[in-house]
């Protein structure tokens, strides 16, 4: 699709990241040592702090990755929601106040505090690092996607863009801006969706001003010479929803039928919108591609009722399905999005940027009510995207930005700067926590360097830099997978290396150090390993055919958490048993 | 027990209930909705007002989440020291 870019759009956006960055670097002058670097001092507030973790946490997944999946697929997006917000329970009542006494500036600290040990810090760093980098590809991704209809820019434009001003943040400031660009991010975006919700409910649903046959087919075909969009080069007049805004007024994604034979609703309240919509009948868009390269997307009806149901997309298809395994994908992945929160170490360090454990119990129930609330809305926007007509088919991570130019170019300028700003706050948290993994564990305690408080600091700053370049590189190679489906992947990941290593930490007296190397480098290996022999890496990765993919995969479904995290709690059982004798034993001061 | 261990024990407490709940929701999507690919039941029910269960359950626990979180706030606000 080509889109037309708008002035004001532009002049708001660009206000907006120049208004963030110069706070940025206006804080950034007031942290010059590692404390104040990687922690902020340890002096923010409870109450920023717990709008920071909306902020860092409401990632290009959350705002981009739900809406788009809600808008093509129906419930299966809200899984996420759901899933998302429910792992913030493991944070509150088992991890955030015993983290917060245990820790300093990283997660290694903590893990390390009874042992002291070398292997287990280089451990811990590594599963910092592979964790971050996991969690910033989509959130690159998700950049590409908002540049593109705001700006009229290509993909890598917006991953450059975005790895430029985010390396510019975490290189100048450290924690204090990142903290700080984070509540703005966190407060802004659970603000203005909220009005986006209350426009979405004022405006209802209404009807197209034609219904849309089944033989309505729309075509794309990219060739060495061009696109052609039926038949004809692809230009602003002939687009992909060119036929269907001409014919039937309106893009992708309609209203079929509404009930007893309305045109139009008129506005509806909270709970009056679902059950219109579970009433009504919506015309999606089946996707399929012939061996010539030709892209078609065919009409078809659904019932309301059926799209408020899980198992419609193809990552949760199997919850449709009456073979076990075939649910496992599911039950995997919601466990995974459960115990992966408390187990993200760009989560986590934000514990060490308050004074003590009762302000990390009340910024994370802070957190939980900003984060919830955001959540809730995703359902509202998601359901109002899939009905407005302005889905781009080819991209389903354009979805929030285009839904929201419906309401015009001013509230498509405001939610795609947000939204840029979403994945500055969530980038910047991810580098932080690299950078950290670098200087602080990696460089310092596993290699000895001698580095006082500012050279850890510029060591911090370098990394970041090469954190920065590495994230664009990524996120332009992983352009066209969805941002949620990405993310969950880097959920699998986190729960298996970390939350078994954490948990037993905790609560069980006999664990030795061995016993969490061995437990996170086996989650670690096993969890990538697993996702890299998937079907799901066959065909959206490596580009195969579903069929090639569901034969060629080494494994029996694509989500490990599991089978993985099980693994890495059995493997530090077995081996601290194994080890008894060779740690001192030390009383768990943290509880 | 001392203020510190009782907060703990309330946590945990909670934790398990939230379990039980997030459990119980996933296992009904996944085995009790659909049969040969069909609704027959589960989050496809309705609750109240016209709106299913999946709907009301997964709202319910977002907001569930909350009012847990607010509880444990408020039973452990007197354990402001223990950093």
């Amino acid at each position: 699709m080509i889109y037309e870019t708008s002035t004001l759009a532009i002049a708001v956006f660009v206000a907006f990241v120049t208004a963030v960055l110069i706070l940025s670097f206006w804080l950034g002058s007031r942290a010059k040592s590692a404390g104040g670097y990687f922690a902020a001092h340890g002096q923010v507030g409870w109450f920023v702090n717990g709008i920071a973790f909306a902020g860092d946490y409401l990632s290009a997944a959350s705002f981009l990755g739900i809406c788009g999946m809600i808008a093509f697929f129906g419930y299966d997006g809200f899984l996420y929601s759901i899933g998302f917000l429910a792992g913030w329970i493991v944070a509150l009542f088992v991890i955030a106040e015993p983290i917060k006494r245990m820790g300093k500036y990283t997660l290694a600290d903590a893990l390390n505090a009874r042992f002291q040990s070398r292997g287990l810090k280089l451990v811990a760093a590594i599963a910092t690092l592979v964790i971050s980098l996991f969690y910033l590809i989509p959130q690159m991704v998700g950049a590409g996607a908002l540049v593109k209809p705001l700006l009229g820019l290509p993909h890598w434009a917006g991953v450059a863009m975005v790895g430029a001003a985010v390396t510019v943040i975490v290189a100048t400031a450290g924690m204090v801006s990142t903290t700080w660009v984070q509540f703005i991010k966190g407060t802004l975006l659970v603000a203005v969706c909220t009005v986006v919700v209350a426009l979405l409910l004022e405006r209802g649903f209404s009807l197209p001003t034609k219904p849309i046959p089944s033989d309505a087919i729309q075509t794309l075909q990219v060739t060495p010479s061009g696109t052609l969009v039926h038949g004809q080069p692809l230009s602003k007049e002939n687009q992909l929803d060119s036929r269907l805004r001409a014919e039937f007024g309106t893009g992708f994604g309609s209203i079929a039928s509404l009930p007893d034979g309305a045109r139009s609703t008129g506005p509806l309240g909270p709970l009056a919108y679902f059950k219109v919509f579970a009433a009504s009948t919506v015309t999606t868009w089946k996707k399929s591609t012939d061996p010539n390269g030709v892209t078609t997307w065919s009409p078809v009806e659904r019932t309301g009722a059926d799209l408020l149901l899980p198992g419609a997309s193809p990552t949760f298809k199997g919850v449709r399905d009456d073979r076990l395994v075939a649910k496992l994908d599911f039950l995997s992945l919601m466990l995974a999005l459960f115990l992966g929160t408390a187990s993200l170490p760009h989560i986590l360090i934000r514990y060490y940027t308050v004074k003590d454990a009762a302000s990390a119990r009340k910024s994370t129930v802070v957190g939980i009510g900003a984060i919830g609330a955001f959540y809730v809305l995703t359902l509202y926007l998601g359901i109002g995207a899939m009905t407005s007509g302005a889905l781009d088919p080819t991209d389903s991570n354009m979805t929030a930005p285009l839904f929201a130019k419906t309401f015009g170019d001013g509230l498509f300028a405001v939610i795609s700067a947000i939204a840029f700003t979403t994945v500055l706050g969530t980038v910047s948290g991810l580098i932080l926590a690299g950078a950290g993994a670098v200087a602080h564990d990696l460089l310092r305690d596993v290699f000895r360097m001698n580095l006082d408080d500012r050279g850890q600091v510029r060591a911090a700053k370098i990394a970041s830099v090469a954190l920065g370049i590495g994230a664009v590189g990524l996120g332009i190679l992983f352009e066209k997978l969805n941002v949620s489906f990405l993310v969950g992947w880097a959920f699998n990941v986190a729960a298996s290396a970390n939350l078994p290593a954490l948990v037993m930490l905790l609560f069980w007296r006999r664990t030795t150090k061995e016993g969490i190397i061995a437990a996170m480098s086996v989650g670690l290996l096993a969890s990538l390993a697993w996702v890299l022999a998937s079907a799901d890496t066959l065909e959206k990765v490596l580009g195969y055919s579903a069929a090639d993919a569901a034969t060629m995969a080494l494994v029996p479904f694509s989500q490990p958490a599991i089978v993985t995290v099980p693994l890495g709690f059995l493997t530090l059982v077995v081996v601290s048993l194994c080890t008894q004798s060779t740690t001192r034993k030390k009383p768990h001061a943290a509880l | 027990m001392n203020r510190r261990a009782r907060t703990r024990t309330l946590a945990l407490l909670l934790f398990t209930l939230y379990c039980v709940l997030y459990g119980t929701f996933v296992l009904v999507a996944a085995f009790g909705t659909f049969h040969e690919g069909k609704a027959t039941g589960g989050l496809s029910r309705e609750a109240f007002a016209g709106l299913s269960w999946g709907v009301v359950g997964g709202f319910g626990l977002i907001v569930g989440a909350f009012l847990l979180a607010l509880a444990y706030a408020f039973v452990a606000r007197d354990e402001e020291t223990g950093s």
